[in-house]
């Protein structure tokens, strides 16, 4: 007779997350009855090293065949333990993580209730683990080639990475030349040295690869294929398509700016005497208009699109504060007895020697008056600001010549189509959504994906290169290697059961189901399955089952709960 | 291109904080041997400090420590902890690098992190905490954090009686206590020598000296505590176990002053610390949401919420009942045994004063101790405020020495996120210098 399966449970107190509201010695006790429960211990921090020290003893004694660890959501440390588990000689895949943070001790007070809950949370844990079935990972060799989606600085700088480190990158750019906002770019904050220069000694560096592969005017319209070997299908100028086989995808994609018309208190595009900034730095770099005598008071409006929930653009644009000092300095050398102010909410000179050009830009005479305009209208040939000075507390007027909107940064046109084809999340104001806040900031939650500069957010351009190298990085680590590692919870078919039916093919998202036409029977590309399990669901006749999740796996998992 | 002999496929990551793991690990996951070399005994840097991380208030431990573990386990990844780089000679694809190793007092093959050893010590409870910023106090040995990765005592080298005077009555309590014969006073420092191919700079920050601003009472008052302190009181593993309690008791009033050291000539510092605003907007949400009752000011100049979410969430920090009052206070003093804060609020245009029980200085960056010297050995240039300078302002990623990379705020304040970006890009950097791809 086959003997017992003995589970190891192991519970986290995560400092006072859990052991605050939860009562783990009870726990602990009342889990000692639970049949095939041989050991249970409990740990301040179940993820330290101590914690998976232990686990591992006991693993490596062979005095468990099971492991499940009650601690936080699987999305956090599953990973940890799986890769805990494996080293002391265990199938990764024989552990289970059960949730009694998240799911439990954050969100309920009373602490019997949590306490009650957490103990149903872990017995259905034990119920599942005893069910589950080693498994391994798949190896598949990579294309050492990167797609690269943006040709401004961002894209620019991680192509040249990825090219010194002696592999290939495609290079796919909307329009017709490289360099994205950059070329319009004149004098950088703070240092005032000419962008061009760096831009131009990146383009010729950039130009000396022969392994670059460049198509201008061209769009990413499809992506297929799993990381490592994505097949991109671009579409170019003359409306045909061609195919790239890649290893990885850097979008960067950067931003366009905000449409000044959507603040029609401000009067942009009514009127010669209301710019923005966009505008103001190409006419500092070409001369200004001097038709009507150069402009003798100029007034910078900031936040325009920016910090403004009227009209849903609540993100700050990063860089605009900035922008401005550089140009209201730059005004006042060109026009040196021209009166420029700007006006504001918060300056953010947060960038290194950004405060100091700030401090610069005061000394030199910018004025700067706290307060966002209400509105600006005309006299005679003056524009009114109309605007509440934050510090003296009252409401006030100003005249201008000039008036300058510092407008924000918006995703750039088309984001929104390329997540789709891409596959990969958007944040609520339709930038990229990284993996990670903290800590994986140039990671997608889509494997081989991966995001430079502004496509994720509003940044300058220092930011903006050191995201992208990053990200030159993060899309090259398989490069390297050689080889991508597959997780092995994909869907299976079962042959005898399956009766050809196609539903299932047209709820892939992932494009992972391929019919065998002369079988009559639907197929797992395993390399392309995520695991979602949305085909396991649809299946009619339960041909598909979700490795890890079989159904047998899923009811014992139930039945924990109903214990 | 021209023959250049080939990169020896290593690289040296100077700095185990956040910024250096990330390096270490991009670069260790791309197939290559890291040595990370890291001052302290033990790698997790500042964060590992910190309760929470703004904007999304995760716990901050939580999101550090499988990388900690990462990092520890990582089979490319050679961790050389109590030590310091002392010399480099060579160049990009070719350095030498000497390092020199302090010893830790206990075998870290030996150790278990039992902690009999800090129960036994003559010195329980006399040490000062700095892990806990001075809240409590520890063993002369002792393992800094729960989760500190090597998971190894070390013994402090400034207290320990064996090694300050060289005795400890007349058997030190912890050989005794040490049933594995871990501790080990013979050992001496020794010097390692590497051989790589890129370096990664990631020595961080250290916190602005509060007392160079007297007019607060830093050191004066006992009401009066730096950011960093306040991190380890909300931190469940820290000196309280996460209440906020100070010199016994729960106050109810806090004053968060804004800017110390930072955007202020007088004290040589006129730089954005870029970190303050945020860590403070997350205090006074964590004080409201903590603390029933409380009452909390946050006096600023400019609040520069800037990075993803952080707009949004300072919004919410005023929702939750928290006041902004613009106007950094001139000076903090004591009347009938409360702390008084003085200032002048610019928006209300006239002065005031506020009773606090607590006024949290939320203190700016400064490069660390032992930056000129490191600087030095590296042989790299530092910027007028003794950060780290780049070679091309507009990239701070690359040193004005080929092969060498920067990383996290070495380079200038900033926050995690942009730490590990810029981490990555160094990584970048790097693995472009020794890539085998080359060969």
């Amino acid at each position: 007779m086959r003997k017992q399966l003995r589970v190891g449970v192991y519970i986290c107190h995560c400092g006072r997350n859990i052991a605050g509201y939860v009562d783990i010695p009870q726990i602990v006790e009342k889990l000692k009855a639970v049949p095939n429960v041989t050991m249970v211990k409990d740990e301040k921090y179940m993820c330290s090293d101590q914690g998976q020290a232990m686990i591992q003893e006991d693993v490596r004694e062979g005095i468990i065949d099971r492991v499940v660890v009650a601690s936080c959501s699987p999305t956090m440390h599953e990973r940890t333990f799986r890769r805990c588990v494996a080293e002391a000689g265990f199938n990764p895949y024989l552990y289970q993580q059960v949730d009694i943070r998240e799911n439990c001790s954050w969100v309920t007070k009373d602490r019997e209730e949590a306490t009650a809950k957490a103990y149903a949370i872990v017995q259905a844990g034990v119920s599942r683990v005893k069910g589950l079935k080693p498994l391994w990972p798949t190896e598949y060799p990579v294309t050492p080639t990167a797609l690269v989606i943006g040709g401004g600085v961002a894209g620019i700088t991680a192509a040249i990475d990825i090219l010194e480190a002696g592999f290939k990158v495609v290079l796919v750019e909307r329009v017709d030349h490289l360099g994205g906002w950059a070329r319009r770019i004149g004098r950088g904050f703070p240092t005032l040295i000419p962008v061009q220069d760096f831009l131009q000694n990146k383009l010729e560096v950039l130009e000396s690869y022969p392994q670059l592969t460049l198509h201008l005017s061209s769009e990413v319209v499809a992506l297929d294929g799993f990381p490592g070997n994505f097949q991109a299908t671009i579409r170019q100028v003359d409306n045909t398509t061609i195919e790239e086989t890649i290893g990885s995808v850097i979008v960067s994609t950067g931003f366009s700016p905000f449409d000044a018309r959507k603040k029609p208190e401000y009067g942009y595009g009514n009127t010669k005497q209301v710019i923005t900034t966009v505008e103001l730095e190409e006419l500092l770099e070409k001369g200004m208009p001097s038709d009507n005598g150069q402009p003798k008071e100029v007034a910078f409006i900031q936040c325009v699109g920016s910090r403004d929930k009227s009209i849903e653009r609540e993100y700050c644009s990063r860089a605009c504060c900035m922008v401005v000092a550089k140009q209201a300095l730059l005004l006042k050398e060109l026009i040196p007895d021209a009166q420029v102010s700007v006006f504001y909410m918060d300056v953010r000179a947060f960038g290194k020697g950004y405060e100091e050009f700030y401090e610069k830009a005061q000394r030199k005479g910018v004025l700067y008056i706290r307060g966002n305009p209400s509105e600006v209208y005309r006299a005679g040939d003056k524009m009114i600001i109309r605007y509440e000075d934050t510090l003296l507390g009252r409401p006030q007027e100003a005249k201008a010549d000039l008036v300058v909107l510092a407008v924000g940064m918006e995703p750039a046109e088309g984001t929104a189509d390329l997540t789709n084809t891409l596959r990969v999340t958007a944040d609520k104001d339709g930038f990229f959504l990284e993996a990670h806040p903290k800590l994986g900031p140039l990671d997608t939650h889509a494997d081989g994906i991966f995001i430079a500069g502004c496509c994720q957010g509003p940044k300058d351009l220092p930011d903006t290169v050191a995201q992208a190298h990053g990200a030159a990085a993060r899309a090259t680590l398989s490069f390297h290697q050689g080889q991508v590692i597959k997780e092995p919870i994909v869907a299976s078919v079962d042959e005898e059961v399956c009766s050809g039916c196609r539903l299932c093919e047209a709820i892939c998202s992932f494009d992972a189901l391929r019919f065998d036409e002369r079988r009559k029977r639907m197929t797992v590309q395993e390399a392309v399955c995520k695991g979602c399990g949305a085909c396991a669901a649809t299946c009619p006749s339960g041909a598909i089952s979700l490795k890890h999740f079989l159904p047998s796996q899923m009811l014992s998992w139930v039945e924990g709960f109903l214990l | 291109m021209p023959a250049v002999p080939p990169a020896i496929q290593k690289v040296l990551v100077i700095g185990g904080g956040i910024a250096g793991m990330q390096a270490s690990l991009d670069v260790a996951n791309a197939g290559y041997q890291v040595y990370l070399v890291e001052r302290y005994p033990w790698i997790g840097g500042h964060m590992s400090q910190f309760d929470k991380t703004f904007p999304t208030n995760d716990c901050a431990m939580c999101t550090i420590s499988p990388k900690l573990t990462e990092v520890g386990q990582h089979p490319a990844i050679e961790l050389i902890t109590n030590a310091e780089v002392q010399e480099v000679r060579g160049e990009k694809g070719a350095f030498h690098v000497r390092v020199l190793q302090r010893p830790r007092y206990i075998d870290e093959g030996k150790c278990t992190a039992c902690g009999q050893c800090a129960k036994a010590c003559r010195l329980k409870d006399k040490v000062f905490d700095d892990f806990n910023m001075g809240f409590g106090t520890r063993s002369a040995c002792y393992l800094a954090y729960p989760q500190a990765i090597p998971v190894t005592y070390a013994i402090d080298p400034d207290h320990c009686l064996m090694v300050t005077r060289g005795q400890c009555g007349t058997m030190p309590k912890c050989i005794e206590a040490c049933d594995r014969q871990a501790i080990d006073f013979e050992q001496q420092e020794s010097s390692v020598e590497l051989e790589v191919g890129a370096i990664i700079v990631a020595v961080g920050y250290e916190v602005f000296d509060p007392r160079m601003k007297p007019e607060y009472g830093y050191g004066k008052y006992k009401g009066v505590i730096t950011s960093l302190e306040m991190e380890r009181l909300f931190s469940p593993s820290g000196p309280t176990e996460g209440e906020i309690i100070i010199e016994g008791k729960v106050p109810k009033r806090f004053v968060f002053i804004q800017c110390v050291g930072s955007r202020d000539q007088t004290v040589g510092n006129p730089y954005c610390s870029r970190v303050c605003c945020m860590y403070t907007a997350k205090h006074a949400y964590g004080i409201r949401d903590r603390v029933s009752g409380a009452q909390v000011t946050v006096c600023f100049t400019d609040v520069r919420a800037f990075g993803k979410g952080y707009e949004e969430f300072h919004e919410r920090v005023q929702r939750s009942g928290v006041v902004y009052r613009r106007g950094l206070p001139s000076e903090v003093s004591a009347r009938n045994g409360n702390l008084v804060v003085r200032g002048e609020d610019t928006l209300l245009n006239r002065p005031y004063e506020e009773e606090a029980d607590v006024v949290v200085l939320a203190c700016g960056l400064r490069p660390p101790r032992g930056m000129k010297e490191i600087a030095a050995i590296l042989d790299l240039a530092v910027d007028e405020n003794g950060f780290l300078k780049e070679q091309d302002p507009h990239d701070p990623v690359v040193s004005g020495r080929p092969g060498v990379f920067f990383a996290g705020c070495c380079e200038s304040p900033k926050d995690i996120t942009d730490s590990v970006s810029q981490a990555s890009g160094a990584a970048a950097k790097a693995l472009a210098v020794i890539s085998k791809v080359h060969g």
